[in-house]
């Protein structure tokens, strides 16, 4: 069992209501999508998910046990993150910085940590994303997409039942982009991690996701399987926005189109 | 950064340490004999000066210097701020304040053996940390900028206290406070070295047990706690252990301020940012440099002693500089 359930959560900060009675659940091996205008409250619903934040009300359970009850740690052998592009230069090696998310497995050993197979399990980490040879470069001189595939690998390494991820392949060229895709889509397939991702796009929430939860003001607005929820409808609903959307020519998945503007009516803006 | 921070630290920075105890008691204006040294007649001048002066001295800077570097590379760390040190957070700022009150209300009481100086220093020290501590706290929000700006303005609202005082004393009492403000390794004694000791081994063994805890709180708070570390409560267990520990320098030596800015970056520069090596090699090269600072500042001149918080300034800053360019021109 590696389930997240989510039960009437709201979080506030002052005045401003930033989740506002949010439910859902993910399921063993399931991989959701959430997607939603900037400022809809995605990325506070994954700081609550990952204990840096505790909401007003309502409950988060992993595994059937409240968050508030489990231990940083705890948490850390159950759920991995993946950040938004880290920006700032990190003065480690990528080994390094992958080694250090075994911090929760090497410190349940007591005073002096022990973690006899960490380092095997990075390696595994660096060869499942395919950065072996990087492994003894420093971070601040890899490229966005190589720096993204060393992030996930971390939190492979982590080995938690559980993945989340904030964005993993914004910031990103079309190429890197769609390999940090394609990487991200092999290991919900090939092991039964659930899978929760924060994205802005549309297109592979449709293709990779096995359900995508849309958000808006802080409100789940829509939670359906691709299929039932790319319809210009549910998208003008949360987006406020009319866009077409196509099946995709060899898979039959919807896509969105975007908008289409005649040149004449670009000098109307 | 060198190939092998490993061999780096054991061949080179350990041994240099080892020498650096065994030659700089040797250097001053007396020199003595070998065989006076270690088998000393009752009484004999050059013997005491050796034991009673020199050792200690040399120890103290040792001491010390590990001290305020390794002071200098967890602050650096928990705050993410290459310019944080724990003299920027006021711990100094409280101790000087300390200092130059007991000098100006002219307090000479002695408890427990330690002189009125030293106590005030601490309690200043303490009074530091427990605002800093006490403004992050009553923010609900133990950030690293919300605490990195506490302990700013808490230093510069003490230095104008402290040069109100300054104004407002007599020209002896000026001169005493100015001195200490300077750095002075020339109180040591044997009993100087025992009283700084524990602070330093404390702080190295907490410090270097939490290596781990350094590297994450070095990248990002979010990162940190994802990976399993209770970050706001780490980050006040090392603010607070560390602070104790300068407090405790602080109190004996004044406010040495250079050694702990300087020596984390070269090191970082030699050996790396990963805190399992830089932390033993920040201490042994904080500890080498004061040390050797120490000794050019009272051998350099016959006349007077030269505070080595001067000499620090004058020789780091240019090295410093030097190592920069040189990793700029080389990367």
């Amino acid at each position: 069992m590696n389930s997240i359930h989510v039960q009437n959560l709201s979080f506030r900060i002052g005045k401003r209501l930033l989740l506002d009675d949010v439910s859902l659940h993910a399921d063993t091996g399931e991989r959701i999508a959430i997607v939603g205008p900037n400022g809809a409250g995605k990325t506070t619903l994954l700081r609550c998910l990952l204990g840096f934040i505790y909401g007003e009300s309502g409950v988060i359970k992993l595994n059937e046990n409240p968050l508030t009850q489990l231990s940083r740690q705890e948490i850390a052998r159950m759920i991995g993150y993946v950040p938004q592009q880290l920006d700032h230069d990190i003065p480690f090696t990528v080994l390094e910085f992958i080694m250090m998310s075994r911090y929760a497995h090497a410190q349940s050993g007591g005073l002096i940590p022990k973690d006899p197979d960490g380092d095997q399990i990075a390696r595994q980490a660096t060869e499942r994303t395919g950065i072996q040879h990087l492994e003894n470069q420093s971070m601040s001189t890899l490229s966005g997409g190589e720096r993204q595939k060393v992030n996930i690998a971390a939190a492979l390494a982590q080995q938690t039942p559980i993945l989340v991820l904030d964005e993993p392949s914004s910031h990103l060229d079309p190429k890197q982009r769609e390999s940090i895709q394609q990487l991200l889509g092999e290991i919900g397939r090939k092991s039964k991690t659930t899978i929760l991702a924060v994205t802005h796009d549309l297109n592979w929430a449709a293709m990779d996701f096995d359900r995508i939860i849309g958000m808006s003001d802080g409100r789940v607005i829509a939670d359906a399987p691709p299929v039932e929820f790319m319809t210009s409808d549910i998208l003008h609903q949360i987006f406020n926005a009319h866009w077409a959307v196509q099946p995709h020519p060899e898979s039959g998945l919807p896509m969105i189109l975007p908008t289409h503007h005649s040149p004449g009516l670009i000098t109307d803006y | 950064m060198l190939k092998s921070p490993h061999r780096f630290i054991y061949f080179v920075l350990l041994p240099l340490t080892v020498a650096t105890l065994l030659v700089m008691p040797w250097l001053g204006e007396h020199k003595p004999a070998l065989d006076v040294i270690l088998r000393p007649a009752e009484n004999d001048l050059d013997a005491m000066i050796f034991w009673q002066i020199r050792v200690p001295r040399v120890l103290l800077a040792m001491f010390a210097g590990m001290g305020l570097s390794l002071g200098g590379v967890v602050f650096q760390a928990i705050f993410r701020n290459p310019l944080a040190t724990p003299f920027t957070l006021g711990v100094a700022g409280g101790a000087s304040l300390g200092v130059t009150l007991s000098i100006f209300l002219g307090l000479n009481l002695t408890i427990l053996g330690v002189s009125g100086i030293s106590l005030s220093a601490l309690v200043g020290a303490m009074g530091a940390i427990a605002i800093v501590y006490g403004i992050a706290r009553a923010t609900g929000n133990i950030s690293p900028n919300t605490m990195l700006l506490g302990g700013v303005a808490i230093s510069f609202f003490f230095s104008s206290l402290i040069l109100l005082l300054q104004y407002l004393g007599d020209m002896s009492d000026s001169f005493r406070i100015i001195h200490w403000l300077m750095g002075d390794l020339s109180r040591a004694s044997v009993d100087t070295v025992f009283q700084i000791l524990p602070f330093i081994v404390s702080g190295a063994l907490i410090t270097g047990l939490l290596h781990r805890e350094l590297n994450l709180l070095s990248i990002n708070d979010d990162l940190a706690a994802s990976c399993g570390l209770h970050v706001e409560r780490m980050r006040i267990i090392l603010f607070l252990a560390v602070s104790l520990m300068i407090a405790g320098i602080v109190t004996v030596c004044g406010p040495i301020g250079f050694v702990g800015i300087m020596a984390p970056h070269i090191c970082r520069l030699l050996v790396g940012s990963n805190h399992r090596n830089l932390i033993p090699a920040s201490l042994l090269f904080g500890g080498i440099f004061l040390t050797l600072c120490d000794t050019l500042a009272r051998t350099i001149s016959i006349s007077a002693e030269v505070p080595v918080g001067i000499i620090t300034a004058i020789l780091g800053g240019p090295f410093f500089l030097w190592l920069l360019f040189r990793k700029r021109r080389s990367s």
